[in-house]
């Protein structure tokens, strides 16, 4: 009989695992900036049998947000009348200029343009309707944080509001690396509030076209397991499905709401990853019925294509490896020179990056 | 920006809900809620300000054992 996963503990899936007889070393991957801070400060790496690897991958929207987008942003605050807001994490992001040169928003800030730090879209609601001039809504994120953007548009914002999207579907990474015939994981940990808007459904491919163990996990170290255990014995016993261990919150179909007007205000369309390069089908647009608040229809374009290192990872970085998942953190040559306190690359800036993840948790 | 916090409504007026948790109080939005009939004392998991899923009152005690550890 199948498990119950809400009812086992974490020392229950953990005997579990044990008692599987695994032929040869797994690779299982994740994809969420939360799973692997769960992961990584319950010390989940150093429990499981040596023969398993957790491998962190695309699971941050701030580290492979375009380069060029932060730099539209940083220029849009610089030369016009406006006042920009993003979600803080953005705000350090360092884009490839010379060390002179304003690198980052929070730079630009420190220069005197207005930029505000947000934690909400409605916040970037209630500071449009406080002031006259346009504000602009600098949007990175996964589909968690791009439905409830959407999702403000809908319910109708002020005039003066304008979005500069720069969302990113999370499934699209993980097809381009197992089309590439090298993923580089055995096993698939979906993301779970990912899954929760958007519904569990949109993993199926792993299992169905790629025959690669997949399973929805929360972030309980309880659930984490048990999504181990499940991809686990898919693969012991030769048999790929979808698993779903996070079943309280993740539901079929995801939000109806929430994907209804996804659907109303934006098109999917091809998509650049920083230090990765366009992955087909992976970004929100707006539709051109929200080109009244689409800033990249009303305000002038900054974007350069002569500018040197456009599109890329800082000089040296690794952290294009680390959001595929081919390399660990503490394999960067610039780990330990890169910091929280000073980062080089996106992966030490925001919290959802695996860099900073592991120094946080004392990984050297 | 991932993490989801598991809330208890206080209070709705229209599409906004007055939410606590941990004796913490926000406005939350109820918009992408509107498949999901929603009273007070429900429970939801917010994420940047706006509920995206309901939850059980098991669901959000045990969410936050794990809050208070991990965070």
């Amino acid at each position: 009989m199948k498990p119950n996963f809400t009812s086992h503990d974490a020392k229950f899936w953990l005997q579990q695992i044990q008692t599987l007889k695994l032929t040869k070393p797994v690779k299982i991957m994740n994809v969420c900036g939360g799973h692997e801070r769960s992961i990584s400060q319950a010390g989940l790496r150093s429990i499981l049998p040596e023969a398993i690897s957790l491998i962190p991958g695309p699971g941050c929207p701030v580290c492979v947000c375009p380069e060029e987008d932060i730099y539209e942003a940083i220029q849009l605050a610089l030369n016009e009348t406006i006042t920009l807001v993003a979600f803080g994490d953005m705000l350090r992001v360092p884009v490839n200029l010379p060390k002179n040169e304003i690198r980052s928003l929070e730079q630009a800030r420190s220069a005197g343009a207005d930029i505000r730090p947000i934690a909400s879209p409605m916040e970037a609601v209630e500071i449009a309707e406080q002031i006259d001039k346009p504000v602009v809504f600098f949007a990175a994120g996964f589909e968690t944080t791009i439905l409830p953007v959407i999702s403000m548009l809908v319910q109708g914002v002020p005039d003066n509001l304008l979005v500069l999207m720069s969302g990113r579907l999370t499934w699209p990474a993980v097809a381009m690396l197992l089309d590439s015939g090298e993923p580089g994981f055995d096993t698939l940990i979906a993301p779970g509030h990912v899954s929760t808007v958007m519904g569990p459904e949109e993993w199926e491919f792993v299992p169905a076209k790629h025959h690669i163990p997949a399973a929805v996990a929360g972030f309980s170290p309880e659930s984490l397991l048990a999504a181990f255990y499940s991809t686990l014995r898919q693969l012991q016993d030769n048999k790929c499905f979808l698993d779903n261990c996070y079943p309280e919150v993740v539901t079929h179909g995801g939000n109806a709401t929430g994907k209804q007007h996804l659907a109303q205000v934006t098109d999917i369309v091809d998509a650049n990853w920083r230090g990765v390069g366009i992955i087909p089908k992976s970004g929100f647009a707006l539709k051109k019925t929200y080109a009244n608040h689409d800033a990249r229809v009303c305000l002038p374009s900054y974007a350069d294509p002569e500018r040197k290192r456009l599109g890329k990872m800082p000089a040296g970085c690794g952290c294009a490896k680390v959001v595929l998942g081919k390399i660990y953190p503490n394999e960067c040559k610039l780990y330990g020179k890169c910091t929280p306190r000073e980062p080089i690359g996106p992966c030490m800036v925001s919290d959802e990056g695996a860099c900073r993840i592991w120094w946080s948790n004392g990984q050297r | 920006m991932c993490l989801g916090i598991p809330m208890q409504i206080k209070q709705i007026d229209g599409y906004n809900a007055n939410c606590e948790a941990k004796g913490v109080e926000r406005q939350v939005s109820l918009f992408m809620m509107q498949h999901e009939p929603l009273k007070m004392g429900d429970y939801v998991l917010v994420h940047v300000g706006y509920a995206i899923q309901k939850i059980t009152s098991q669901e959000y005690h045990s969410t936050w054992e794990i809050y208070d550890e991990i965070l």
